[in-house]
This record gives structure tokens, sequence and C-alpha cells, in this order.
């Protein structure tokens, strides 16, 4: 029963991130131009600057990258934000289901529909720019894509913990976490040229590391890897069962604390 | 009429202000206002050295100053719509603005200046540490200061046209009218000569981006502030010609924007949406 319950609540709040959002078309304009044009003003920063066809590839794939970025910081992770505003919160809290599987409906509607726009964006980009991406390893790929996602949306429900209790201090948080982010990560460039300890301390955030091992797979003769790719995956195997379990743990801490000082239903 | 103007400006500067800042203390909005675009310069520096091998060159100075002035064209253009959005969709105020005795574009730009004075710690500590730490040769001599002053700004007014032309569009828009100003910073981010020169756009692209003052505003200051022999983003155009350019398009923008203010208010009142949340 309890099981039957969690699975309608994961695929009726995956639902409109998937099949309703067919219903409001103008995000194909914004999910898709918008990433695009990102990716095509670096990719003229590069060609203004002359670097090898390998550099279109990071920033194409970084481009990619910022879909899923933005989708799980502010359809994850700050939805609750906008759930306070339009009333919803106290609605899901009294569901008898719980906090968590909405989150992973919200993931897996995220997932799928993100997978989608960053796909157009490496298409468009390959065709336009004839960027040389080549995948040596298809396992290691989908590997490398898998526990990256995985790890990348349990951050997504961590950070969305913070908004049982804060209103806009946490999204300005979250706001905040766009270009130093992508810097940190080696979003357009490679991860090495912030030095071996700065990129350590940037594996922390799932994507640095699953950037990095995705262009080690795609450019293997060209893109020099802040580490070994077995070590890649290896950090990354850990960050994926990490972030869910903190995530957990933090949902509950929140949950609990935000009844107790009553902040559950504030709206700013 | 102009004086009650100049009067409502000044408090949509104030109420955008507190909206912006007093959700937490001075240190930490500082840090704020500077860490995204402080994020946004490093990559391109990083960009750079990665290409570059390490060494310095002309492009980069290029890079530091379409850099630095670039918070200022997103706060200052989005800072308008964003007013709007805030008072129909997110505080639901703009009925009792609306109706106040106060012309309710000059309220929005107030807000939107607001906005644009949030850029400028950004844009003077990238400037600052790009001379100290990137070695960029920026010129501040005093003869140079009125030129640089009266560029800036004329740029201002120009971005306020920007930004004014976006809300006259968000009267009539719903659902997904939080993501039509990010759209067009991205749009002038790509076709203004932000971080690289417009030569290196494809030439069937290049009358587009001689369609915006930001493009001038931003020649302009690059030549101000920069030596002699400095990257152009419009080589064709003579250091006299560019501020002419500037001022024809801010002028030129200025009536486009209120054109299309008077236009999407009187539809969105005859539709009667102009108060219209949409739930976002």
């Amino acid at each position: 029963m309890r099981v039957r319950r969690v699975w309608y609540a994961v695929r009726g709040r995956a639902y409109p991130r998937t099949v309703g959002a067919a219903r409001e078309p103008s995000w194909i304009f914004y999910d898709l131009a918008l990433p695009i044009l990102g990716v095509l003003a670096f990719v003229f920063v590069y060609r203004a600057l002359g670097a090898p066809p390998q550099f279109t590839g990071y920033v194409i794939m970084g481009g990619a990258t910022v879909a899923f970025w933005m989708n799980v910081m502010w359809n994850m992770a700050a939805q609750f934000y906008w759930e306070k505003h339009q009333g919803n919160l106290e609605l899901y809290m009294m569901v008898p289901c719980g906090l968590v599987p909405i989150l992973l409906g919200m993931a897996a509607g995220g997932m799928l529909a993100t997978t989608v726009r960053a796909a157009v964006v490496v298409a468009v980009g390959v065709l336009l720019f004839q960027a040389p991406l080549a995948v040596s390893s298809w396992p290691l790929f989908a590997l490398i894509f898998a526990l990256g996602l995985v790890a990348l949306y349990g951050l997504g429900m961590f950070f969305s913990s913070l908004f049982l209790l804060w209103g806009r201090e946490a999204w300005h948080l979250v706001s905040l976490l766009q270009e130093p982010v992508y810097l940190a990560s080696g979003f357009y460039f490679p991860v090495r040229a912030l030095g071996m300890w700065v990129g350590m301390v940037a594996s922390l955030i799932p994507i640095t590391l699953a950037l990095d091992g995705l262009r080690q797979v795609m450019f293997p003769a060209f893109h020099r890897g802040l580490l070994p790719l077995a070590w890649e995956v290896a950090g990354l195997a850990l960050l994926a069962v990490l972030f869910p379990v903190l995530a957990l743990r933090m949902l509950r801490f929140m949950e609990r604390l935000a009844r107790q000082e009553g902040r559950l239903s504030f709206r700013w | 009429m102009l004086a009650r103007a100049l009067r409502t400006a000044r408090v949509g500067f104030w109420l955008g202000w507190q909206v912006q800042s007093n959700w937490t203390d001075p240190f930490l909005f500082f840090v704020y206002s500077i860490a995204r675009p402080l994020g946004g310069t490093l990559i391109l520096v990083f960009m750079f050295y990665v290409v570059a091998g390490g060494r310095r060159g002309p492009m980069l100075d290029f890079f530091v100053v379409g850099a630095a002035l670039w918070p200022v064209v997103v706060w200052a253009m989005q800072g308008l719509a964003w007013g709007l959005l805030e008072d129909r969709e997110h505080f639901k105020t703009i009925a009792y603005i609306y109706t106040a005795p106060v012309p309710f574009w000059a309220y929005l730009v107030g807000r939107g200046l607001a906005s644009a004075v949030v850029a400028l710690p950004a844009t003077v500590l990238t400037l600052t540490v790009g001379t100290a730490v990137l070695r960029v040769p920026l010129i501040l001599s005093p003869d140079r200061l009125p030129a640089l002053a009266a560029a800036f700004l004329l740029g201002i007014a120009g971005l306020v046209a920007v930004g004014m032309t976006i809300v006259g569009a968000l009267f009539l828009i719903s659902g997904e009218a939080w993501r039509l100003p990010d759209a067009v910073g991205q749009g002038l981010y790509l076709l203004c000569g932000a971080v690289f020169p417009l030569t290196v756009l494809p030439g069937w692209l290049q009358p587009l981006t001689r369609l915006f003052p930001v493009t001038y505003w931003l020649e302009a200051m690059r030549r101000i502030l920069l030596p002699a022999g400095a990257v152009h983003s419009i080589p064709g155009l003579g250091d006299r010609a560019v501020p002419g350019a500037l001022l024809l398009a801010t002028g030129l923008w200025v009536l486009v924007a209120g054109l299309a203010y008077a236009a999407g208010l009187a539809r969105a009142r005859q539709k009667g949406i102009l108060d219209a949340s949409t739930g976002y």
C-alpha cells in the first residue's frame, strides 16, 4: 500500500515536468534557446582566441551541463519556494506520502526533460560548429552520466530542504550558485586549470567530476583530467550515495525545525 | 510633471534598493553582489590562460572591461522588468501602485536604477582586480573622465530604454514571463560584443549587432578606458563616431521604449490583465 502511494506521488509530481510541460510550449524557446545562446557566446570567445576545435567541444558539453544545473537549482532546490508562494507546500505536508516521493517525482521528471534539452543543445552545437565529439567508451559514458545525475539531484534535494525554513535568503543563495559554480566546476574549460587542490575542493559539486570524467571519455588524447578516470568514477559513486542520504537526513531535520518554529508557511 | 516623475523615480529607487538588499546584512549583500560577476570574469580569464598558455595579451584587456561592465547591463535592464514582475506576480501590489497618483513608468525606472547600483561594486572591483592582478592597462586620467561619465550615463539611459521595451512586452506575457528578461540578456551577451569582438560573428549577424545601444556603449567604454592599440569590437568605426552612434541608438531606443510601453499598457488594460497573476 505504502509503495503504491509513493509510486503515485512520484508519477504525479513527474507529470507536470514531462507530459504537462506540453501545455505551455514557451519552455521550448526558453529551455532550448537560452543554453544555446550561452554556448554560442563562449564558442565565439574561443574562436576569438584562436583555440583548437576541441575547446568548442568543451563549451558545448558545458552548455548542456548548464541545463542540468539550472534544472536542479531552480526546479528542484528552489521549487519549494514557489510552492510556498502558491500554497502547495502545506498540501504536500498533509498528503500521506511525505516530501521525499514528491522530490523524487520532481527529480525523475526533471532528469528526463532536461536530458532531452541537453541532447538538443549538444546536437545543435555539433551541427553548427562541427565540434569533434566522439565517445571512446559508451558504457563508461553511461555510467558517469548516471552517477552524476543521481549525485546532482541528491544535491538538489539537499538544497530544497533549506526552503522549508528560509525564503528569500535561500532563494538568493541558489541565485548565487551560478557563475561561481560554472567557474569552480570547469564548465567551459578543463577544471585542472584551477590547480589540483581547488579542483579537489570543487569536486564536492558532482558536476565537476562528472564533466571532467565525460571529457576524458570524449577527448581521450586531448583532455588532461583532474584525476585518473577510475578515481573520478569512484568519487562520483561516493557522492551518488552521500548526497541522497544527506538529503534525507536534512529534509527530516529541517521539516522538524520548520514545524517547531512555525515557518513552513512563511512566504518571504 | 517632471518633478512628480523625479520624485516617483526616487521613491521607486528607494523601494527597489530595499527589495534588493534588506534580506541580509551589508557585508553578505556585498559578497552576494560581487560573487556572480567576479565568477563570470574569472571564467573568461581562465579560458584565456588555458588557450594562451599563461601569457597575457590584448584580448585579456577586452575580456576584463567587457566582463566588468556586463553586470550593469544585466541589472539595469532586467531591474525594470523584475520590478514589474515582482509587483504583479510575487508581492501582488501592482494594482495599488498603478492606481496611486504617480507615473508608473517613473516608478519602474527608479526600480531599474536601484538594480544598476547593485551592479556597481562588482564593476569597480573587477576593474580594480583587473588592473592590480592581471595588469590590464586602464587609463583613468582626468582628461578622459568627462567622456567616461557622459558615455556611462548615456549607456544607462540606453539600458533603461531596452528594459522599458521589455516591460511593454511583459504587460502581455504570462507563464514564463520571468524568463524573458534573461533571454534578452543572453541575446545581448551574444550580439553586443560583451566578451568577444563582433568581427568574430558571422557576417549575416553583424547588421543586427548595430541595432542596440549596448554595442556602442561597451565599445565607447573600452575605447575610453583602454589605450590606443587595444582590440576593438567594431574596428570600422572611428573613435569620434562611436559616441555619436551611441547617442543615436539610445535616442531611437527611447522612442521605441515609449511606444512599446504605451502600447503594452493600453492593451493590457483593454484585456484586463494588468494585474493578472499567472502563477509562475
